[in-house]
């Protein structure tokens, strides 16, 4: 199934400029995995070398927290929008 | 020729650059670079045309290197940054110290968690130097108030200093093949061993290249009250070695306090040595007076040095890589502040004067003339 990964505007520049990818994944993990093939410098933005994701790094699919699903292991359906947001924080 | 003085600031919402001629009467400011992300280290690499070199610790999306080679009027990532290997289990959380390695192109940078990466070409790949990464020690090793941090990379030749915090002083005699803890007379307060073979919070160690058996540190001091287990520890922050780091023994005496971050030597002179006590428990200037202090004949003796800085009221803190010192012939101190003041001190410290009094906090500060 085809999802579509929402970038934000300071990460376009890690894929070509692309506001949006299409991506073949069932979970998040499978395509956060797809992102590092293919696009490996945009994954190092969003998960460290340990494979998490980066702890002002929130994710989402459609409009759910990953937290309030199933984490890395929610499964997606044709259609889902997974969404790379920078988390609110700062100081 | 070399007729203009550069300095990098490393603040915690990013890299400054100030330009000035030798005469260091006004330096024009530029930046910030890396805008809104802190800079912890940076590098004035000056073996070949000027490159200007920051970390830019980015709490979003990761540790970034940041190269200039236009003298800082703008900065590129590199393509990479330090990345530890498939399968350690560690991840990157900040870049503390970027160095020049051995050839004209190396390079090397401590990392936190306390690790040794080298590149090859100017910023644009890394490798973890194991030696060091995957010394036997280095799963024992805690972090300090600012992270399991390796911040000191001295050179000499195939000896390699290295300081982290904590895990003490280790040396390579190979070129960085194999690294042993040296911390023989190096104390630490906050174990109950008061001279462990390792794990001491060493703050900054410098060395000058006309002495290279001799190396000053700043030590984590203000343990000389203490009356728990293993007893007062008085002087232990602040120590000099004369073989190559092999053994260190106390200079403090003199010191209004044993306990500071940063620590600086005279470039044209081994027995000239700098440091900027603080108070053990708030880490900021001694009853608010602030001071760098001075010694002659490598830490026998120490002379406050403080003419044009506040006489009262002020309680910074100087961090351990925000003290440098040009390399001209009457060189110039400069020291940042948590505060967000840069300070210049011409003729080697005698005269103080702030530059720039409303930078975000710095956490370091790079001179060079190019």
């Amino acid at each position: 199934m085809t999802i579509l990964v929402q970038i934000p505007p300071v990460l376009r520049y890690e894929c070509g400029g692309a506001r949006e990818l299409a991506v073949a994944a069932a979970t998040v993990r499978a395509a956060l995995l797809q992102l590092k093939r293919d696009y490996p410098d945009l994954y190092r933005n969003v998960c460290d070398e340990t494979g998490a994701v980066r702890r002002h790094v929130n994710l989402f699919v459609n409009n759910s927290f990953l937290y309030q699903r199933d984490g890395l292991d929610t499964e997606l359906v044709s259609g889902d929008v997974l969404h790379i947001m920078p988390a609110v924080s700062g100081g | 020729m070399a007729d203009r003085v550069v300095l990098c600031i490393g603040t915690k919402k990013g890299l400054f650059v100030a330009e000035g001629a030798k005469a260091r009467g006004r330096f024009e400011l530029r930046g910030p670079f890396g805008s809104g992300v802190a800079v912890y280290a940076a590098l004035i690499d000056n073996r070949r045309s000027p490159r200007l070199y920051a970390s830019s610790c980015n709490a979003f999306f990761g540790m970034k290197v940041l190269r200039s080679t236009d003298l800082g009027r703008k900065f590129k990532e590199t393509k990479a940054a330090p990345t530890f290997p498939e399968g350690d289990g560690r991840a990157l959380a900040n870049i503390w110290s970027l160095e020049t390695g051995g050839d004209s192109r190396d390079l090397l940078c401590g990392v936190e968690p306390a690790s040794l990466f080298r590149s090859d070409n100017g910023g644009d790949s890394w490798e973890m130097v194991p030696g060091i990464s995957q010394h036997q020690h280095s799963r024992d090793w805690q972090p300090g108030n600012g992270g399991l941090c390796l911040h000191t990379i001295l050179r000499d030749g195939n000896r390699i200093h290295l300081g982290i915090s904590t895990g003490g002083h280790y040396l390579s005699e190979d070129g960085g093949e194999t690294f042993t803890a040296a911390n023989q007379g190096v104390g630490a307060g906050f174990v109950p061993d008061p001279y462990p073979e390792f794990g001491q919070c060493v703050h900054k160690i410098a060395g000058h290249k006309d002495a290279p058996g001799r190396l000053y540190m700043q030590n984590h001091g203000g343990w000389a009250e203490w009356d728990g287990p293993g007893g007062p520890r008085p002087g232990i922050g602040v120590l000099r070695s004369d073989d190559h780091g092999k053994t260190w023994y106390s200079i403090a005496d003199g010191l209004p306090s044993d306990f500071g971050f940063p620590i600086a030597v005279h470039p044209h002179n081994p027995d000239v040595v700098y440091v900027i006590p603080a108070e053990p428990m708030t880490r900021a200037c001694p009853q608010g007076k602030p001071a760098v202090w001075r010694s002659e004949n490598g830490g026998g003796k120490w002379k406050r040095l403080d003419r044009g800085m506040p006489k009262k009221d002020s309680y910074f803190t100087v961090l351990r890589d925000a003290l440098t010192v040009d390399e001209l012939k009457s060189p110039a101190l400069y020291f940042g502040t948590t505060t967000g003041q840069l300070w210049i001190g011409r003729d080697g410290g005698e005269q103080w004067d702030c530059l720039f009094d409303s930078l975000p906090p710095i956490h370091c500060v790079k001179a060079a003339v190019v």
